[in-house]
């Protein structure tokens, strides 16, 4: 498992133990990678992530068309051999997004189980937010070479 | 394939000729032909205890003992004193280690049949392998051939084994299994607010199986026929989780 | 049997005393397929962790070359839950208190569980 946020790493970890899910990408809606568990390769993840960021975000227009007006909880993928759970949710730095993937040993109902309690403790641990930095050019290069080398490892 | 010597079975099912046309497929091996007999006689004849009898001991030689069992209890219901439904009732449950079970049912047919040679030997059969101190089918977790299956959470053998078989590898794998069938149902039980679990009985047409935890980081699991009645099988699988716990605590 | 044959079912079964609730549950997927339960009840949750007990119990009997499970009790010190099984995938599922009729209440699921059929 690789975080960006160390706090995510202990809901994220019972998360997977609980639900036997495979893999699991935690992201913000903008598509920017917070944890991954199961990925091998780093262009996975990034692709990963801007797909489950776009489909969530079609399904959220989608649920406006409808006039869904609470949206929709989760998109479901269920293939035969594994299936795929993308949500959102709410936390106090803004609205992430989780896509899970999981196989037989697992199920759809034991993945929204213990999905739900894992963005609840997500909710109840995330830190007060620090206000923004303005980001300078010197020091962007370096902090994205740290965020990439926290989730995919030195490269 | 059809013995051609015989008589087709449109013929036979004159009367109740299909008996004797089933028996003799029966014996010959021929357990399709065999039930196909019995059970287009059955067509014609549903209350024959006879035939649902002809059609349980084809079941047993095919290895389908859920379905003997169902053709024996018919053959009761048509003659509830049919000697052989009960003798057919106690092979079933001998053979799942059920002595219990298998001696009521020879008790119930030497009612009917007191001078039956074969129900009397049968019945001192079932009596001798009996344990001599308890007139249940005590379970011994020490015997690998004794249905009864002791493992550690992380799902280790600890001892015994499923019955019938003293495969070892096939009751390791059991114990994995098995294992994470406790862990489950524990975790079931804890996040529905139901407490501690005390045990699991699961039914399939063939078994009784009674899942029991013993000390803190292990569990039994209790193999029967599926003619034993769950209380039974609770309080046999009740005493085995005693006898292991003292057994445990000794040889840690 | 319709849908709302189901539902009377399961008012039926949760009629009995101590069911806290009794739903018709997809093993495959652990979700709910229909239900009737008193509002202390989480029947999703009850759905997906009865689906996984049950799962695990099938992989337990295969190993054993029991075949496919038809019943389930779990009996825990403050109740029980309790399955058996209708029509692949579907399971009838009842959750209850350690003083319910469980005696009556197993007799009522497997009738009902077969009428699924």
């Amino acid at each position: 498992m690789r975080v960006l946020e160390p706090w995510v790493a202990a809901p994220l970890t019972e998360f997977l133990g609980e639900s036997g899910a495979r893999v699991a990408l935690v992201m913000t809606s903008a598509g920017q990678v917070i944890a991954q568990h199961g990925f091998t390769r780093s262009l996975d993840v990034m692709s990963a992530a801007a797909l489950g960021a776009g489909i969530l975000a079609t399904t959220d227009e989608l649920a406006h068309i409808l006039d869904a007006r609470t949206g929709f909880g989760a998109v479901v993928h269920q293939g035969v051999r594994q299936g795929v759970w993308l949500a959102g949710f709410d936390t106090p730095r803004g609205r992430w997004i989780a896509l899970v993937v999981f196989g037989p040993e697992s199920s759809i109902g034991l993945v929204r189980l213990f999905f739900a309690r894992f963005a609840e403790q997500i909710a109840r641990a995330a830190p007060p937010l620090v206000p923004a930095r303005e980001v300078l050019a010197e020091g962007f290069e370096r902090e994205l070479d740290q965020s990439l080398r926290a989730l995919f490892g030195a490269s | 394939m059809t013995d051609v010597s015989l008589p087709p079975a449109s013929a036979a099912l004159q009367g109740l000729a299909f008996l004797e046309l089933g028996e003799r497929l029966r014996q010959r091996g021929q357990f399709a032909a065999a039930a196909s007999v019995a059970l287009a006689g059955l067509g014609h004849y549903p209350d024959v205890a006879d035939a649902h009898d002809l059609l349980a001991r084809i079941r047993t030689d095919q290895g389908h003992d859920a379905g003997a069992i169902a053709a024996w209890h018919a053959a009761l219901e048509c003659d509830p004193g049919h000697v052989g439904a009960r003798k057919g009732l106690a092979f079933i449950a001998f053979r799942a280690r059920d002595f219990t079970t298998a001696e009521r049912q020879l008790e119930l047919a030497a009612m009917q049949a007191p001078h039956d040679a074969s129900v009397l030997a049968a019945l001192d059969r079932v009596r001798s392998v009996q344990p001599v101190s308890a007139a249940e089918d005590e379970p011994r977790f020490t015997d690998p051939s004794g249905g009864l299956l002791l493992y550690d959470l992380q799902g280790m053998r600890l001892a015994g084994g499923i019955g019938e078989s003293d495969d070892a590898a096939l009751a390791d794998a059991v114990a994995a299994e098995a294992a994470g069938l406790s862990r489950e149902a524990a975790r079931a039980a804890r996040l529905l607010g139901l407490g501690r679990i005390r045990h699991l009985v699961l039914e399939t047409a063939d078994a009784r199986v009674a899942v029991m935890p013993v000390a803190h980081d292990a569990a039994l699991l209790l193999r029967r026929g599926a003619a034993i009645p769950i209380g039974r099988l609770l309080a046999l699988a009740g005493r085995a989780a005693q006898a292991a716990d003292d057994w445990l605590g000794r040889m840690r | 049997m319709n849908t709302s044959q189901w539902h009377d079912a399961l008012r039926e079964l949760t009629g009995v005393t101590g069911v806290l609730g009794a739903l018709i549950v997809s093993a495959d997927d652990g979700l709910v397929v229909a239900e009737t339960a008193m509002d202390e009840l989480a029947t999703a949750d009850v759905a997906a962790l009865a689906a996984a007990v049950v799962s695990r119990a099938g992989r337990c009997t295969d190993a054993m070359r029991a075949g496919v499970p038809s019943s389930l009790h779990l009996a825990a010190e403050q109740g029980a839950l309790l399955a058996m099984a209708g029509p692949p995938p579907l399971w009838l599922v009842a959750v209850a208190r350690h003083d319910a009729e469980l005696g009556r209440l197993r007799l009522l699921l497997r009738d009902f569980a077969g009428a699924l059929r």
